[in-house]
């Protein structure tokens, strides 16, 4: 399935741990956890296989 | 014949079928967490009915409900609708649109699979279409290079409920992975350009060609006048179809929930929650307050997470420990699995590190918070 992300961001805890992706895909922000068994880590992964960058403010 | 006593082995007999001989999960279209009816629809992703996934491209515009047209005296109480609401008469090469659900391989090894003993199986369902002719069924693998088989179906009879039939030979190459990643997948075509029809159906187990996947195949894109039902979609392990296995409400509902969880608010199409109900949390950090989010079965996997329509409108938080209303700023989910999520919402002002806090529904507002481990 073709996904749409407007854009993928690392995100750090209050304990400034990296723990998940927020994206912004088709106007909806959702948390994407590093479980490499959930299909959108894995979209994401292929999302920066195709030469996309996730953005780091950390 | 009577049955004075209810064994084990009476209710084997009486079936003919083990519990649970029906692969597919919401076959009966009963539960739809997400929403009850989506418009607008021109991409793909998971709408409505749980467990059914729409994949569009660039095939027209949709609404998706969770209609209760059913076919009369079947036991069933919803079906899924497409509704065509902007056409695509005359689709490109590459277009598709497909209605599918997704297994994990680790449900599916008694189809033995890849081996000389791999199961036929049988798809059976109900279905209701103005659109009359022929549509296609699919079985894919996914661990095997998306080996595939195909079969047709005709509707028959113009906004008619008709009951369809179609036996699939068991696949004596490949075997599915014995996890918990998509191994499996149906699919209902609705409509294909020439990239998938142009070819001869693939009636047998083959590896892919993507020609000859929907050859055959109607247009339910060709106009807005279009719809399309179907429920009482059962595949099992047989070469003959039997009644459909119905499941309790709450069963079924658990069994969608490994896949996707969502606490509604009083508002939404499917709510769960009364108005003004109170979670708690705990803040670790200024301004924040951590919930612990304990899922009613283990999910597949660590979910996604949404928050759908939280604002400060929709979401208030309150300070136990300084008795003050707190205005909600974001969310966001910190860590979790597959029992557990850890969510933290942050306020504009008003909590110090250890005060406990909670939320509640603001009124009854249409807003959800989704866990999504989807295939």
């Amino acid at each position: 399935m073709n996904r749409n992300f407007t854009s993928v961001t690392k995100y750090y805890n209050s304990d400034n741990e990296f723990c998940s992706y927020r994206v912004i895909e088709n106007e909806i922000t959702s948390f994407v956890p590093l479980a490499e068994d959930n299909t959108d880590y894995q979209a994401i992964q292929q999302w920066i296989s195709e030469g996309n960058t996730v953005i780091d403010n950390n | 014949m009577a049955i004075d006593k209810v064994t084990p082995a009476a209710l084997e007999t009486s079936t003919n079928q083990p519990n649970f001989r029906n692969i597919i999960i919401n076959g009966d279209m009963s539960v739809a967490q997400r929403e009850t009816s989506q418009a607008s629809i021109t991409s793909s992703g998971y709408y409505t009915c749980d467990r059914w996934q729409t994949s569009i491209g660039s095939m027209g515009t949709w609404t998706q409900s969770q209609s209760t047209d059913v076919p009369t005296g079947q036991g069933f109480a919803k079906s899924l609708k497409m509704d065509c609401t902007t056409a695509n008469a005359s689709p490109s090469s590459g277009n598709s649109l497909v209605l599918a659900t997704n297994f994990e391989g680790q449900n599916l090894q008694y189809l033995k699979k890849g081996t000389s003993s791999a199961e036929s199986t049988t798809l059976s369902f109900w279905v209701k279409s103005n659109k009359t002719g022929t549509y296609i069924a699919e079985l894919m693998d996914n661990d095997n290079s998306n080996r595939h088989i195909n079969n047709s179906y005709t509707i028959s009879s113009a906004d008619t409920w008709e009951k369809k039939t179609i036996t699939f030979a068991g696949d004596t190459t490949g075997a599915l992975d014995n996890d918990n990643a998509n191994s499996f997948t149906i699919s209902f075509w609705l409509g294909g350009g020439s990239n998938y029809t142009s070819g001869t159906l693939q009636t047998s187990w083959g590896s892919l060609t993507q020609a000859n996947r929907a050859v055959g195949q109607v247009n339910l894109a060709d106009s807005t006048s279009n719809e399309w039902y179907v429920t009482g979609i059962q595949l099992e392990a047989s070469d003959t179809a039997s009644d459909f296995e119905f499941l309790p409400v709450d069963v079924n509902l658990q069994r969608c929930r490994r896949y996707f969880y969502s606490i509604n608010a009083a508002g939404h199409s499917s709510p769960i929650d009364g108005a003004y109900n109170r979670y708690v949390s705990f803040s670790q950090s200024a301004n924040k307050g951590k919930w612990f989010v304990q899922f009613p079965v283990s999910m597949r996997t660590n979910p996604t997470f949404t928050a759908d329509n939280i604002t400060s409108s929709t979401v208030e938080g309150y300070n136990y420990n300084t008795s003050g209303s707190l205005t909600f700023s974001s969310v966001a989910a910190d860590a979790g699995g597959n029992l557990t999520k850890n969510v933290e919402i942050t306020y504009t002002s008003g909590v110090s590190v250890g005060n406990v806090v909670t939320w509640r529904w603001n009124n009854s507002p249409n807003a959800s918070f989704q866990f999504s481990s989807e295939l």
